[in-house]
C-alpha cells in the first residue's frame, strides 16, 4: 500500500533546532534575518519574564505578517501594562491589519483593558474612538452598555455614534432608551444613526 | 415555570452575536431548532428571560455558558464520509496542485486533527485509495492526533456502529470493513496505514515535531476554543505546513476570522485554507 506509516517524532527529533532558547538569546534573535527565526523566538520568549519590551520593540518595525500575528499573540498571553500599552499603540497605526490584530487581541482582555477604556472612548482621535467601539463588540465586560451609552451621549463624533449604536442593538437594555432617544436628537440630519437607534429600541422594546 | 418564548427580534439579535462568535449561520428555517436550545438554557440556567440570558452569555468572564450552547447548537457526531465535499476537494484539487508543484518525492504528509475515534483519517485513506489516481505515484502518510488517549485507543481498534458507516457505498465497507459483534471493524491494512499519535494542541512542546505537511485537517475543533486558543491553534498549524500547503476546517468555521496569515481558496468541491507560497 503507497500509505505509509511514520510518526512525527520518527521523522524529526523532537527540538532539533540549532539556535540557544534562553531568553537573552531568543531577544537577540528577534532581529535575526530569517522570519521564521524571528517568529520562533517570539513563540518561545512567552515563557520568558520582563521582555515585553523586547516583543513590543520588534512589532514596531517587524514587516513579515506571520512574524508580527505571533509577536500579537504572545503579548496577548502575557497581558502585562507594557503589553496593553502596545496594543493600544497599534491602534494609532495607519497600517490596518495591525490595527485590526490589536482590536482582536484586546478584545480577549477585558480585565486589562477595563481600566484604559475611558481613556480611549476619550481619545482626541476620532478613529481610535472607533477602534475602542469596535473592541467593545466582544468585550466580555459588565460595563459594556455604560461605556457605549456615554459614546452616544456625548461624542460629538457622527461616525463614532453610528459605530456604538450599531452595537447598542445588540446589548442594549432599557438603561439605554433615554440616550437612543437623545441621539436621534443629536443628529437630525443623519438617516443612518435614527435607522440604526430605532432597531436598537425595537430590540430593547421586544424584551 | 412559565413558558418561555423567544421573540422574532430576539432570534435576530442572537443570529447575529451567535454568528459572529461562532462563524454559524442559522437561517429563519432553524428558527425552531434554535428557540428550543435557548429555551432549554434559559430554564437551565434560571435566567428567566431571552435579555437575562443573552446578557449572560454576551458578557460572562468565563465564556463557559457560550461554550455550553455552542456544544447544543452544534452536531458532535463522527462518522466516515463525513463532510465528505472535502475529500472530494483534497482528491479532485488539493493534491494534483501540490503533486504538481513538489520539487522532491518525499511522501505527502497528511495530518487530521482531532482524530476522534479515527473515522476522519480512515476516510482520508480510503477515499486516497478509492479516488484518487495520484496514489498509484505518491507516498502517503496520514498521522492522526487526539488530546484524549482514550479515544485514541479506540481509533486503534477500529470498532465502529453501523450508524457511523451508514454514509460508506457498500462497495466499500465490504472491501475495508469485516463484521465484529454488533458492528463493523476497520480492515487491519487500513489499521497500519494511520499513525495515531497524542497532541495537546496548545502545548508548543506537543506540536513542535508536526511540521513539514502537506494537508491538515482540523474540522469542527476550533469553534470550541476562545479567541486566542484559536490563534495560537492558527499559528500552530501554519508552522505545520509547507508553504503552499492546505488547511480544511469545518463547513461553519472560517480562518479569515481568525488570522490573516492564510489564503482563503476557493475550488470547486470546497473553500480551504492556503499558506502562503512564498511564506517559510
Amino acid at each position: 500500500m503507497p500509505i505509509v506509516k511514520k510518526a512525527p517524532a520518527a521523522s524529526r527529533d523532537q527540538d532539533e533546532r540549532e539556535l540557544q532558547r534562553d531568553c537573552a538569546s531568543l531577544v537577540l534573535q528577534l532581529a535575526d534575518g530569517d522570519p521564521t527565526t524571528r517568529r520562533w523566538a517570539a513563540k518561545d520568549l512567552v515563557g520568558c519574564p520582563d521582555v515585553s519590551a523586547a516583543l513590543i520593540g520588534r512589532l514596531r518595525q517587524e514587516r513579515d505578517p506571520s512574524v508580527r500575528e505571533i509577536i500579537l499573540t504572545a503579548l496577548t498571553q502575557r497581558a502585562d501594562a507594557q503589553a496593553v500599552a502596545a496594543l493600544v499603540e497599534c491602534l494609532r497605526s495607519e497600517d490596518v491589519s495591525l490595527r485590526n490584530e490589536a482590536i482582536e487581541a484586546m478584545k480577549t482582555l477585558p480585565d486589562e483593558v477595563a481600566p484604559i477604556m475611558g481613556g480611549l472612548l476619550g481619545d482626541a482621535d476620532p478613529d481610535v474612538r472607533i477602534f475602542a467601539v469596535n473592541v467593545l463588540e466582544s468585550l466580555r465586560h459588565e460595563l459594556v452598555e455604560q461605556w457605549l451609552k456615554e459614546v452616544i451621549e456625548r461624542d460629538p463624533h457622527v461616525n463614532v455614534c453610528a459605530t456604538a449604536v450599531d452595537l447598542l442593538g445588540e446589548v442594549g437594555t432599557s438603561y439605554s432608551r433615554e440616550a437612543l432617544e437623545k441621539l436621534k436628537e443629536r443628529f437630525p440630519d443623519e438617516p443612518y444613526i435614527r435607522f440604526a437607534a430605532d432597531i436598537a429600541l425595537k430590540r430593547i422594546c421586544s424584551n | 415555570m412559565a413558558e418561555i418564548t423567544i421573540g422574532k427580534e430576539d432570534f435576530l439579535k442572537f443570529r447575529e452575536f451567535f454568528y459572529r462568535k461562532t462563524g454559524i449561520q442559522f437561517d429563519d428555517a432553524k428558527r425552531y431548532f434554535v428557540d428550543r436550545r435557548l429555551a432549554e438554557r434559559i430554564e437551565a440556567t434560571d435566567s428567566r428571560s431571552f435579555r437575562n440570558y443573552f446578557m449572560l452569555l454576551r458578557f460572562e468572564a468565563s465564556g463557559e455558558e457560550l461554550q455550553t450552547l455552542t456544544n447544543l447548537m452544534t452536531v458532535n457526531e463522527t462518522y466516515f464520509f463525513r463532510e465528505e465535499y472535502q475529500f472530494k476537494c483534497l482528491v479532485n484539487s488539493i493534491l494534483p496542485e501540490i503533486t504538481t508543484q513538489k520539487k522532491d518525492s518525499r511522501p505527502i504528509r497528511i495530518w487530521s486533527m482531532p482524530s476522534s475515534s479515527g473515522e476522519e483519517p480512515y476516510s482520508i485513506a480510503m477515499y486516497l485509495l478509492e479516488y484518487w489516481p495520484g496514489i498509484e505515484k505518491w507516498d502517503v502518510e496520514i498521522i492522526s492526533s487526539d488530546i484524549d488517549t482514550k479515544i485514541l485507543g479506540q481509533a486503534r481498534r477500529g470498532l465502529y456502529s453501523p450508524r457511523s458507516v451508514q454514509h460508506l457505498p457498500k462497495n466499500l465497507l465490504a472491501k475495508y470493513f469485516k463484521a465484529a459483534g454488533d458492528g463493523f471493524q476497520v480492515s487491519e491494512e487500513l489499521r497500519e496505514a494511520v499513525e495515531f499519535t497524542r497532541v495537546n494542541l496548545m502545548n508548543q512542546a506537543d506540536v513542535r515535531a508536526y511540521r513539514e505537511f502537506d494537508v491538515i485537517f482540523c474540522r469542527n475543533l476550533l469553534i470550541y476554543f476562545d479567541d486566542l486558543s484559536r490563534r495560537q491553534a492558527a499559528d500552530t498549524f501554519y508552522d505545520a505546513l509547507h508553504p503552499g500547503g492546505f488547511l480544511c476546517l469545518g463547513h461553519s468555521e472560517s480562518m479569515s476570522r481568525i488570522s490573516s496569515l492564510y489564503k482563503a481558496r476557493k475550488f470547486a468541491d470546497s473553500v480551504v485554507y492556503q499558506k502562503p507560497k512564498e511564506a517559510r
